[in-house]
């Protein structure tokens, strides 16, 4: 007898989680034994993995405090992972205390260790859900309480469409996102990038997360612009991410080996 | 700076300086969620501490460990950034700043030691904390997803047990149900009922209102019977049958209350969809004691019995019986069996003596088959030909009786010109068979046999159920020359305006009537009887048509026959059926 598709799966922690992964990186100890194994290996092939990590949480920052000061007080920021150190809602309600944040995430861990963190926040709401079912989150009872889309809303997609292949079309779903969206709205939007990086270190890296619950997808600059389509590019337009209004100018060095390219666009 | 540090004064340039170097050195050994400008601002702040800790008289330790922890709660988080953190105070602080002293060294060492206490101290705290948090939600999540688990669990075993439409238990759960009163401990002297309920005229409704209707009327019955039968388990089986278990009985009464109020229950008119409609039920009850029987068994018996409540006129129930069981198993072996035997030569024909009453003579027999069953011996027609008839083998059997009973006058013609006739019964499905006159030609011609030595017998109600062509067939084997006999004459319609119409040469009476000869001729019924038989003949006589009496079992009744004027006689007085050797014996 085949199993119905409402079964729910059950919960692996033997199998490395991106998100935990992605904790290590930032420095954070929110992560097992196997995905420390697994960024470890990762580390052993490209050094500087931390570091870009690190620059792309760097971009989620900047992004965040851009699009508060650009008056935007709505975030919905998919594929939040584990929302510990420099998470959307503290950036966001630190300086802007009415905005409010709607985190989505696959990972049944990474969702549990946001609603813990989260509690006692009514101004942000964590729910669990695939990006690849965007018009389930759309309707998810929980986000509609929280978000209003008569207002702009921030659609934050960051660090997250590399894990989705070109088969579950993760163009239609960034234009599906879209949809309720009103003008004056953004979207945010950074994933990793083969630019920059030789075959060898690509194809390692590819091989490390094959054995993660998200195999890895690259895509070059151009099949990243496409994910804007219908959104105006806010300077200076899709970069690598530490070009992306850096803090100083000495931050930018060595931008290319950062892997994660990205940018914000606006709806008119 | 304040002179007691014994150093020279240190201007705002020099501590931006070292908390720039200081910013720098730690960049990228963990993720800071600040802004460069920030970090270093940070820093800065705690440069000042650095310094205050250095030169604080008496030393303290926590100064330094506070630091330390500072700089962890400011995700400053990893081995590198306390390292580089070390490193850069050593090598910077006092230079950047302008300071010196004594026992500088010292000092440095000291702050040093306790920052890195403090930090190693805050960063394990931290790990075990964050530890802590993340094998939390792991377990959070873990129990959720067993909780979701669970529940779609239940869910999918409801589904897969009940019935979506009327959401009674379906039949799996229904075998489960059965299987588990046969598997329990100690079933002796346990009982079980089953009800095999199935509606009445319910394709009709499908078919005048529609399946949409007819869906809503078995939701309409399934929630009656679940009012009515709460504690017992009423499952639907599929279409519009349901079967009720009771479990424990104590008696077949008990299982009869629930098929009365399963009844009661059905036939209770319901408005489905705008529609008053009223539906009726059969069902097949069994009623048992659980040992000695198996759910298979007790299943099959229900659907038997209710089959039997069906052909019973429907809008009832009947109980199993074991006999009236067998009796149609044995039935329905026999009539499986048939054909085979037929193809085997298991049927034979015994003759019984048509005697002249005027004279004696033996003027016909009457051909009866046998089936030498090779188990159950030998069976008479009356087993049989009923099947054979349901099954339609009776055409075939027939034919072989009239193609033997042929080949058997013929010989013994050979033997004696004053050789019977032989009288052969026929079936109502032979009498319409297009082939029969064919049939029988073809068989007076294989064997050179006149066609008054046959004659061909037919139940007067088969006569009169017969169709015109059929009458036409008789006519054309009577103009043949072949003797037409009606066969149990008086048991039927009697319709003796038909009779006068029909190509028949000889009535067979009765042995109904015969019977009543029996007794003394003084009794009034056995007069009665006379009388009729008296009427019967001059009837038939001037119908020109003779008459024969079967059933004659005494010498007084062939006497009172042949008194009336009947004609012949058959019946164990004159020799019961027999071998065909016996009969050439008489010749």
């Amino acid at each position: 007898m085949r199993r119905p598709d409402w079964a729910p799966e059950s919960i692996d922690i033997e199998r490395p989680s991106v998100a935990r992964m992605y904790d290590y990186y930032l420095g954070g100890s929110h992560n097992f034994a196997v995905d420390r194994a697994a960024a470890q290996a990762l580390i052993a092939a490209i050094p500087e993995a931390p570091l870009m990590a690190q620059a792309n949480r760097a971009f989620l920052r900047r992004t965040v405090r851009y699009l508060v000061g650009a008056g935007v007080r709505q975030f919905l920021d998919i594929g939040s992972g584990i929302p510990t150190v420099g998470n959307v809602h503290e950036i966001a309600q630190q300086a802007a205390p009415d905005a409010r944040v709607a985190y989505v995430d696959v990972d049944p861990v990474a969702v549990a260790h946001s609603r813990e963190i989260l509690s006692g926040n009514d101004q942000a709401v964590v729910i669990q859900e695939d990006i690849r079912h965007p018009e389930r989150i759309l309707d998810h009872p929980d986000l509609r309480k929280l978000i209003n889309f008569d207002q702009p809303v921030a659609l934050m997609i960051v660090a997250v469409l590399h894990f989705i292949p070109d088969a579950d079309q993760p163009a239609q779903i960034v234009k599906t996102l879209r949809g309720p969206l009103v003008p004056g709205s953004y979207l945010a939007l950074s994933q990793a990038s083969h630019e920059g990086r030789t075959d060898e270190e690509r194809e390692q890296a590819i091989a490390i997360y094959e054995r993660t619950d998200s195999p890895l997808a690259y895509r070059g600059r151009d099949e990243v612009a496409k994910f804007f389509h219908g959104f105006e590019m806010v300077e200076p337009g899709l970069v690598w991410v530490p070009e992306w209004h850096p803090d100083t100018p000495e931050s930018v060095e060595g931008a290319e080996r950062a892997v994660y390219i990205g940018g914000v666009g606006r709806l008119t | 700076m304040k002179s007691q540090h014994g150093g020279p004064l240190a201007g705002r340039v020099g501590y931006a300086t070292f908390a720039r170097a200081w910013a720098k050195a730690i960049t990228g050994t963990s993720y800071m969620p600040v802004t460069q400008a920030e970090l270093e601002a940070f820093l800065e702040g705690l440069t000042v501490r650095l310094v205050d800790a250095l030169f604080a008289e008496p030393f303290s330790l926590r100064r330094g460990y506070q630091i330390g922890a500072d700089l962890v709660a400011a995700h400053i988080a990893s081995a590198e950034g306390l390292g580089r953190t070390i490193e850069v105070i050593d090598l910077r602080l006092l230079r950047d700043l302008g300071l010196s002293g004594d026992d500088m060294r010292d000092r440095m060492a000291r702050v040093l030691g306790t920052v890195a206490i403090g930090y190693a101290r805050a960063l394990r705290d931290r790990t075990l904390d964050e530890q802590e948090s993340i094998r939390r939600a792991a377990l959070v999540a873990r129990e959720q997803a067993e909780h979701a688990l669970r529940e779609s669990e239940a869910r999918f075993r409801h589904q897969a047990t009940h019935d979506p439409l009327t959401d009674l238990p379906n039949r799996t759960l229904f075998t489960e149900r059965l299987d588990a009163v046969f598997g329990r401990q100690g079933t002796a002297g346990r009982r079980l009922g089953l009800c095999f309920v199935d509606l009445d005229g319910f394709k009709m409704v499908n078919d005048t209102l529609g399946h949409h209707v007819g869906d809503l009327l078995l939701v309409s019955v399934a929630d009656r019977l679940r009012r009515a039968l709460g504690t017992h388990l009423v499952a639907r089986m599929g279409g519009d049958e349901f079967v009720i278990l009771v479990e424990d009985t104590t008696c077949t009464d008990d299982v009869l209350k629930v098929a009365d109020a399963a009844l009661a229950a059905i036939t209770e008119p319901s408005i489905v969809d705008g529609h008053e409609l009223r539906v009726g039920a059969s069902i097949g009850i069994v009623e048992r004691p659980v040992e000695g029987t198996s759910p298979r068994e007790v299943m099959r018996d229900a659907d038997i019995t209710l089959h039997w409540a069906k052909t019973a006129g429907k809008g009832r129930w009947a109980l199993f019986d074991s006999a009236r069981n067998q009796r149609e198993l044995t039935r329905y072996a026999l009539s499986a069996a048939m054909p085979a035997a037929l193809d085997r030569g298991e049927f034979c024909l015994d003759y019984q003596p048509l005697v002249s009453l005027t004279n004696g003579a033996l003027l016909g027999v009457e051909a009866l088959v046998r089936w030498r069953h090779p188990q159950l011996g030998v069976l008479r027609p009356d087993h049989f030909i009923g099947l054979a008839e349901e099954t339609g083998l009776i055409v075939r059997l027939g034919s072989w009786v009239l193609a033997e009973a042929c080949r058997q006058a013929r010989r013994w013609a050979d033997v004696s010109p004053k050789a019977p006739f032989v009288s052969v019964n026929l079936a109502v499905r032979q009498v319409r068979e297009p082939e029969l006159v064919d049939e029988v030609t073809a068989l007076l011609q294989e064997h050179s046999l006149p066609p008054d030595r046959l004659q061909l017998e037919i139940t007067e109600s088969a006569m009169m159920s017969t169709a015109d062509e059929s009458v036409g067939a008789l006519r054309s084997l009577a103009n043949l020359g072949v003797r037409v006999a009606i066969d149990d004459f008086g048991t039927g319609y009697s319709n003796l305006a038909y009779l006068s119409k029909l190509p028949v040469c000889e009535l067979k009476v009765a042995g109904s009537f015969v019977e009543g000869l029996r007794a003394p001729a003084a009794d009034p019924a056995s007069l009665t009887d006379e009388r009729i038989l008296a009427t019967l003949v001059s009837l038939a006589h001037t119908l020109d048509l003779t008459v024969t009496a079967e059933g004659v079992e005494t010498a007084n009744q062939a006497d009172r026959l042949r008194a009336i004027g009947c004609d012949a006689a058959q019946g164990w007085h004159f020799g019961r059926p027999s071998h065909p050797s016996d009969v050439e014996a008489l010749l």
